[in-house]
């Protein structure tokens, strides 16, 4: 308990915490609502071409209303937020290897997996934040859009928000520990951050999409053991944005959401199992 | 004082630490540091002080050898609780103030808040208190550190070459605050590699080189008994003369005519009138100690830090 509560009194305290928080936010109202509701009402000359007959721009701000926003929050966010917490994560434990206060939390009074302990809990309320935090905001940004457009407020079941916070709370979760093994492991930030981002962005997107090519269901039998993948079934278990009746975007996800909170909390407890063989194991010498 | 098992607060024995390069940093370590003393661990820069510091903290694991620190094992809760610790550069949140740095290890630590004004007070901190740890200079960073290492009341401090990158009135400062707190019963064992400091601080040394304990006792004892010298001419006369006294063994050459005597102060006037009464005439006569420096020296077999 006292090395949860040292944690929480330093994280709080933290600036670039916040700043991830808050990014966060900022960008989820304006990449996710704003800047989509000002070009679907006042779409450019054109922009209709390619979408279906008797399809406007206009049509797909139904995704911006209230009933839609656990579905839109889930698409939008299951990566590119899971990035804000990969960066908290890397904050949280890199810092004190550059900082070398490691040495000086290990010189305090509690063990070195007590103090682990404590700083996963840590950890855990500052992701519990970004993911209330950012359905809260989606949740009054949608309730803004659908007022400013006079559309109905109702919104979801409070079942199905609580799922949601739930799914992006495990997604974020996943990619925070990724963050926070990462620099366990290389016991700094900046090579921590640099792999976290090209992996969630870029490396297992081009691999099973070039491996894809080869055409296959062994590709996609592989692929589902992949963090990746599984954050996007996860997201896509709540369905798509359905548009004047019809669902949109592609094919339904190859596995379920039992399967992914499965291989997501199967990640969840092998980061914690190599963090806590490193940092128990390891000599501090920084 | 002799040694025994009681009042070692810390105590190693052949404590080892050998990196996978090969490179031996600590090598069969023997150290006993008793209850009340101020410890100085001497060596030269990368003689294994740093590393024997971090073993005694937990932070590194020994490869051989065991090491018992307060009554518990290094790193462990049981010893964790009764040792304050600074090792090499104070360590701190850069966007804390100094205050909250404190809090936040009280916390750690389990100790009252109250104990952190009083800690920032015995090292004149107080008024820089609420500044951000990131403004501090290194005086001011040295002293947090020893502030922290103070918050837990601890029974041991351990203390790794506080003064470094001090300037001389720093470094004074932290020299007398160091002398005032191992007053009573409480355990400092500092390492340095400044003779000097050492010197004026500590009641008993251990000297280190290469990993392994070269020499311990107190500073008197670690210069030796100090010796006789004379400086007489013609030197073959007085060289006999001596040595009809003392027997051979204890007079050394020095030079032409100097002669250093390994006999007590006392015999100076006897042996001063047996060399006037053969007809040596004596111009110099005087007590010589051997300095720190050069025990050091002969020890290390290095230049000292002074």
């Amino acid at each position: 308990m006292r090395a949860l509560s040292g944690e929480l009194f330093k994280t709080v305290r933290r600036p670039s915490v916040w700043v991830c928080v808050i990014g966060l936010m900022a960008a989820a109202v304006t990449i996710g609502y704003a800047i989509p509701w000002l070009i679907e009402t006042f779409p450019p000359a054109g922009s209709s071409r390619g979408l279906p007959p008797g399809t406007t721009l206009a049509d797909f701000k139904v995704a911006l209303y209230p009933a839609n926003f656990v579905r839109q929050t889930l698409q939008n966010w299951s990566t590119l937020g899971g990035v804000f917490a990969l960066i908290v994560g890397v904050l949280l434990q890199g810092s004190e290897y550059g900082w070398a206060t490691i040495k000086t939390l290990y010189t305090q009074r509690e063990g070195r997996i007590v103090m682990l302990l404590g700083k996963l809990g840590a950890l855990a309320v500052v992701v519990l934040v970004l993911a209330v935090g950012l359905f809260a905001v989606d949740a009054l940004a949608s309730g803004g859009a659908a007022a400013i457009d006079g559309k109905s407020l109702e919104y979801p079941d409070f079942q199905l928000i609580v799922k949601g916070v739930g799914a992006i709370y495990l997604i974020f979760g996943f990619w925070a520990l990724f963050g926070f093994t990462l620099a366990t492991l290389f016991r700094q930030s900046a090579m921590a951050i640099g792999l976290g981002l090209a992996y969630a962005l870029v490396i297992e997107v081009i691999i099973f999409t070039l491996i894809g090519s080869l055409g296959g269901d062994w590709v996609k039998e592989i692929q589902q053991w992949f963090p990746l993948a599984n954050t996007g079934y996860l997201a896509s278990s709540f369905g798509r944005v359905a548009l004047r009746g019809l669902e949109t975007g592609g094919l339904a996800p190859y596995r379920d959401a039992t399967h992914a909170v499965s291989v997501l909390l199967a990640y969840v407890v092998a980061f914690v199992l190599i963090c806590s063989v490193l940092l128990r194991r390891r000599d501090v010498t920084n | 004082m002799a040694t025994t098992t009681n009042d070692a607060v810390v105590a190693t024995h052949g404590l080892t630490k050998r990196y996978p390069n090969g490179i031996t940093a600590v090598d069969g370590l023997d150290l006993v540091v008793r209850r009340g003393e101020v410890y100085g661990f001497l060596g030269p820069n990368g003689a294994g002080k740093t590393t024997t510091l971090r073993m005694l903290l937990g932070l590194i694991r020994p490869t051989a050898g065991t090491a018992t620190v307060a009554g518990g094992a290094p790193g462990t809760p049981d010893s964790l609780t009764k040792v304050g610790a600074i090792v090499e550069a104070p360590a701190f949140y850069p966007y804390m103030t100094g205050y909250d740095n404190l809090r936040l290890l009280a916390i750690y630590c389990g100790v009252p808040v109250k104990r952190v004004d009083s800690a920032l007070d015995a090292v004149e901190l107080t008024p820089r208190a609420r500044h951000k740890f990131s403004t501090y200079s290194m005086g001011m960073k040295q002293r947090l550190g020893i502030a922290a290492a103070l918050l837990k009341e601890p029974e041991v401090l351990i203390l790794d070459e506080p003064t470094n990158g001090l300037d001389p009135q720093g470094m004074a400062d932290v020299r007398n605050l160091i002398t005032e707190l191992g007053k009573g019963d409480r355990t400092v064992l500092v390492s340095s590699h400044l003779l000097g400091e050492v010197e004026q601080m500590c009641t008993r040394i251990g000297v280190i080189r290469k990993g392994k304990l070269v020499a311990e006792g107190t500073i008197d004892e670690l210069r030796g008994a100090s010796t006789l010298m004379i400086r007489a001419q013609p030197a073959d006369q007085a060289m006999a003369v001596l040595s009809s006294e003392l027997g051979a063994d204890k007079i050394k050459l020095m030079d032409g005519s100097a002669f250093s005597l390994n006999v007590d102060f006392a015999r100076a006037a006897e042996l001063n009138r047996r060399l006037v009464q053969a007809g040596v005439d004596v111009s110099e006569l005087r007590e010589s100690e051997r300095s720190l420096t050069e025990v050091f020296m002969e020890l290390t077999g290095t230049e000292s830090g002074l």
